[in-house]
């Protein structure tokens, strides 16, 4: 029988608009989560499968020896498909001359993920292609057909064998952006390698591993694999790791969404607790009358327990199929528009979705449930009473427990969720604290204002704990909003300052020192945009204050580093008199002009090597060692496409006529055929094309900031309802306030009025609490999460309060309007 | 008897200390009979009705219903006796807004457990003149309306007492005497004990006993005249 009564309830109450906060606030949290996250892991999924494309493959494993042929079964008995590349330097002779080029020989397979291009005529576009050298041919990049003057068909002899020339090779996914790798590729079928006679014992050789497959594959055979890597020789590498020019965009791009979810998801909590809350005070009299005619505790308790659950089901079942139709809605838009076709979701998201809703509609009813199921019978005859011997502070352990369980869910990291959590709720005392003086501020100032002013600030003062509870969730909807905003905007400029149009597409290294003054001139006669020509030197790190390199760095450091062997082989060394753009000095000064014998160097260098300003370094460059202090630490910004340094020396220690010089420059797509014209005179010189990859990184750029903007529009809708839920739960308060004014004969004209301040008053000052708010937070997230350079966002400090006064006001409004427009004795009915 | 206390007094902590509502309150009310519990405001009369009812508590002293005494009860043995033999109606007729008028009156019936609940109270409903407004919400009844829905409400558990508090306060006289008409006729009809606080004299003259409370004690007992 009681199942009934809850179904009725439910029913009539849904029909009523009763419920409609409620069931909207944990259908938004589903519809939110679920659209956020199928849409993140498929566009996740796009992206990995693009960007897997400059690996040639979803993980790599590099080796300085063949491996054990058991892992390779292993992939094989995991469902991975595995290819090898195997590369390393060697002489190639054509009929006129000869050159260092570097071999790679390929299996079958490769490449497993993305396309090898070709074409027929050296930096031409080239097309893409599915096929691989036959046996007995090469083929060869179009450095080397301007080295040696090659043409189609020419033989090319590598070691014991003889190559056809059959294609000029335009593009490799795996070809990377070291521009100090000057020999050009040349790419052979593995079957023909053994012949060349070339790998010897002691050679120096890559063996490359490529593997592709299913993720939980993946992960199975990573797992199994990664403890037996020897760290020295061998290294795994996916495309998250840090050393391909899309991975700090990828990762950046990921803790935004991560960000951004958990942020959407606490504000759609948010609604929930605030709904809950309402819901439960609507039932107090439904409680207090069961209870009075009779209803047990216990019958009680299951009417409203079914009546919730049917509720969090149905809302659950909304937000689902709104989540599913608003991510199939904006994926529709941005397939077209991306002109690529994105890989299904699995049932993960819909877990995660359906278990988020649950979770917080459950847990945020609890106490406010709880307090329900409390109230005595008596409050039938004395209204006020509504029975609460349960602690609040159960409210905010169950609450705040809550939100840890769902940052936890969602950053699957305790520490990093108890570092936010600890944040959060010391904000949340701090903006209490605030609001609370602003609250009693504007009392003050009220007493001296016009009439409606001063009822609004008596509102609110009488308000005032109701009150500073509104103004937190308010400020914090406004505050996520504008970091949201700020944040997208930053990171957004952040990437197109990175890769403006006209980033430079071409590198063009070997240029000898008595070619510099003419390479310049051509530049500037062609009007090409090129960056300052840098002198490198090849040389070595030798010792740190007399302490061997070796000896200095910790196997531990070594293995950890993405530097490991950055020092085991030579550096590419450079001297200048000015910063380089897009360098930041971090300690130390620049060289000043008197200044001789000194070195800058790059902070992430300076890190692993833990070095400090002042630090003596001892380099050996071609045969002679000498000593140079550290005079600054530099930030490089390793995504732009100039040439960057680890080392730079002042001009006079190291200027020395055998270096060779390299730039980077802008030619625009459509003047591509020019290049063999532009550069017939520098016959040495090497181009190297980074168009292609410039493309990805603008494409993974344009998926990304889509993304982004559409969890921005979720956090408003979450901020929105949390702003709504709010209004309403001080509703019956208000109408109790209007009743007493209205018959007392205050004017429609002047309750409207202080209605309106008081959300006017409440929204500036929380949208105020905001922006502060939202700086601090920027700032700690550029600094800590995102490694950006922070900045102060001043327009978002008149944004917020406006913004804040404006939506809030045009929402309290919104809600109270039916009450304003009712009458003395409507609203006393109402009321009875 | 079917209510009787013995020296009841009710005393409430307040910020200002303890404080007596009532003192030592010693009543007996015969089965059958009704009776209007009358005084000032803040006299304790609602108080008095609460212990009666069992909706609340006595601080010392016994309050007897159909011989059961309500403090050896806990709360959902008292919720028991009200199921069972207890009928409300309240002055702000208390019907939960969400159900209609014939599911506020069901409710009762179906809290108990039993089964015709939906066929007694449309025959309630017809009986208080509501028979055609069956589905309408409190809301789209006029305050009579609602009264009469609480007093259909009240009977369909067939209680032994009937409670009401000012079941004519927020009432205009014309719909007043016509729902206390009603109240009385059903009453009377169903043979119920009436208790009811009231500060209408003319009503509590319809009573067949009239107690009236002055400062937390009974200080006159109009005996029954009739």
């Amino acid at each position: 029988m009681w199942h009934k009564i809850s179904w009725r309830l439910l029913q009539h109450e849904l029909r009523r608009g009763e419920l409609t906060i409620m069931a909207a606030a944990i259908a938004l949290s589903v519809c939110a989560v679920l659209s956020l996250s199928l849409f993140s892991e498929r566009l996740q999924a796009g992206l990995l499968e693009r960007s897997a494309e400059f690996l040639a493959a979803d993980r790599v494993l590099r080796s300085r020896d063949e491996v054990n042929t058991e892992w390779l079964q292993q992939a094989s008995d995991e469902g991975l498909r595995w290819a090898r590349r195997t590369s390393f330097n060697s002489m190639a002779f054509a009929a006129s001359d000869m050159a260092l080029v570097d071999i790679k020989a390929v299996s079958s397979e490769y490449p497993l993920r993305g396309q090898l291009e070709v074409g027929s005529q050296a930096f031409a576009e080239g097309a893409p292609t599915d096929e691989l050298p036959q046996s007995g041919e090469a083929w060869v990049a179009s450095q080397l057909f301007q080295r040696l003057e090659l043409a189609l068909g020419d033989t090319l002899e590598i070691g014991n064998s003889e190559f056809t020339v059959t294609q000029v090779l335009t593009h490799e996914p795996d070809s990377g952006l070291n521009v100090f790798t000057d020999s050009p590729n040349v790419l052979i079928g593995y079957d023909d390698l053994a012949a060349t006679g070339l790998i010897q014992p002691g050679s120096r050789v890559n063996y490359h591993y490529l593997f592709a497959g299913d993720n939980a594959d993946i992960e199975r055979f990573e797992s199994w694999l990664l403890p037996q890597l020897d760290d020295v020789t061998q290294r795994w590498q996916g495309i998250t790791d840090g050393d391909t020019p899309l991975a700090s965009s990828l990762q950046r791009a990921e803790q935004f969404m991560l960000l951004a979810s958990l942020l959407g998801v606490v504000l759609a909590a948010t609604a929930v607790a605030v709904a809950a809350q309402r819901y439960c005070q609507r039932n107090y009299d439904a409680v207090a009358i069961m209870k009075t005619l009779g209803g047990s505790r216990g019958l009680i308790s299951r009417i409203f327990t079914l009546h919730l659950l049917l509720l969090t089901v149905f809302s659950i079942a909304l937000g689902t199929l709104l989540g599913y139709l608003l991510q199939a809605g904006v994926i529709y838009f941005v397939a077209a528009y991306l002109e690529q076709s994105l890989p299904a979701a699995g049932s993960g998201p819909y877990v995660l979705a359906i278990g988020t809703g649950l979770l917080c509609a459950l847990m945020f009813s609890l106490y406010p449930l709880l307090r329900l199921i409390k109230v005595p019978p008596l409050r039938v005859l004395q209204r006020d009473l509504a029975q609460s011997s349960l602690r609040a502070w159960l409210q905010w352990l169950i609450g705040g427990g809550t939100i840890y369980i769902l940052m936890v869910v969602y950053s699957s990291s305790w520490l990093l969720s108890a570092a936010l959590f600890a944040g959060g709720s010391m904000a949340v005392l701090v903006l209490l604290g605030i609001s609370r003086l602003f609250i009693r501020a504007s009392r003050t100032a009220g007493m001296q204002a016009g009439s409606s002013w001063r009822l609004a600030m008596a509102g609110m003062q009488r308000r005032a704990k109701q009150n500073s509870v509104q103004m937190i969730s308010f400020a914090t909807a406004l505050m996520l909003f504008l970091l949201v905003l700020a944040l997208r905007n930053e990171l957004l400029a952040d990437w197109q300052n990175q890769l403006p149009d006209d980033a430079p597409n071409y590198f063009v290294v070997n240029v000898a020192d008595d070619q510099v003054a003419e390479l310049n001139a051509m530049f500037e006669r062609e009007q090409i945009s090129a960056t300052d020509l840098y002198p490198i030197v090849p040389g070595r790190l030798m010792a740190i204050n007399d302490e061997l390199v070796r000896d200095a760095v910790s196997k531990e450091e070594r293995d950890a580093s993405e530097f490991r062997e950055g020092f085991g082989r030579e550096l590419q060394l450079t001297w200048r008199a000015d910063l380089p753009p897009n360098n930041n000095l971090t300690e130390g000064n620049w060289f000043s002009e008197d200044e001789t014998g000194s070195v800058s160097v790059e902070s992430q260098v300076a890190e692993r090597l833990n070095l400090a300003v002042g630090d003596e370094l001892r380099f050996s460059v071609g045969g002679d060692e000498f000593s140079v202090p550290v005079s600054s630490i530099r930030e490089v910004d390793w995504n732009t496409m100039q040439p960057n340094f680890y080392m730079i020396f002042d001009p006079a220690t190291l200027q020395t006529s055998s270096a060779t010089y390299i730039a980077s420059f802008y030619l625009a797509p459509e003047r591509s055929d020019e290049l063999y014209e532009l550069f017939r005179n520098f016959p040495q010189v090497s181009l190297i094309d980074v168009d292609t990859i410039i493309g990805q990184l603008r494409e993974v750029i344009e998926q990304v900031s889509l993304a982004i903007t559409f969890v921005l529009v979720l956090v408003v809708l979450a901020g929105a309802l949390v702003l709504v839920a709010q209004v309403q739960a001080t509703l019956e308060e208000r109408e109790k306030e209007l009743v007493i004014l209205r018959t007392l004969g205050a004017p429609g004209k002047l309750l409207s009025r202080a209605v309106t301040y008081e959300f006017v008053i409440l929204g500036a000052l929380a949208g105020l609490i905001a922006a502060v708010a939202m700086e601090l937070s920027v700032f700690l997230l550029q600094t800590q999460v995102f490694a950006m350079q922070p900045s102060i966002h001043w327009r978002f400090w008149i944004l917020g309060p406006v913004l804040g006064a404006t939506i809030v006001a045009l929402l309290g409004k919104a809600v109270c309007a039916r009450l304003l427009a009712q009458n003395a004795a409507g609203l006393i009915r109402r009321l009875s | 008897m079917i209510i009787q206390t013995t020296a009841v007094s009710k005393k409430v902590e307040t910020s200002a200390g303890p404080l007596t509502i009532l003192h030592a309150i010693t009543l007996a009310i015969k089965a059958g009979e009704s009776v209007a519990i009358v005084g000032a405001s803040g006299s304790g009369k609602s108080t008095l009705l609460s212990l009666l009812a069992g909706l609340d508590i006595a601080t010392t002293g016994q309050v007897l219903i159909d011989n059961e005494n309500l403090g050896d009860l806990d709360e959902e043995q008292r919720a028991k006796i009200r199921a069972d033999k207890v009928g409300f109606i309240f002055q702000s007729f208390l019907l939960i807004p969400s159900l209609t008028a014939l599911e506020n009156v069901m409710l009762p019936a179906e809290l108990a457990g039993r089964k015709d609940a939906e066929a007694q109270a449309r025959e309630l409903l017809g009986k208080v003149g509501l028979g055609e407004r069956l589905t309408h919400y409190p809301n789209q009844l006029s305050g009579g309306e609602q009264q009469r829905v609480a007093i259909a409400r009240a009977f369909i558990g067939q209680p032994k007492i009937l409670f009401a508090d000012e079941p004519t306060g927020n009432l205009d006289s014309t719909t007043g005497h016509t729902v206390e008409a009603l109240l009385f006729e059903m009453n009377k009809a169903q043979g119920t004990t009436l208790v009811m606080v009231t500060h209408d004299t003319t009503l509590a003259q319809k009573c067949d006993r009239v107690l009236e409370m002055q400062a937390g004690e009974l200080k006159e007992q109009s005996v029954d005249v009739a």
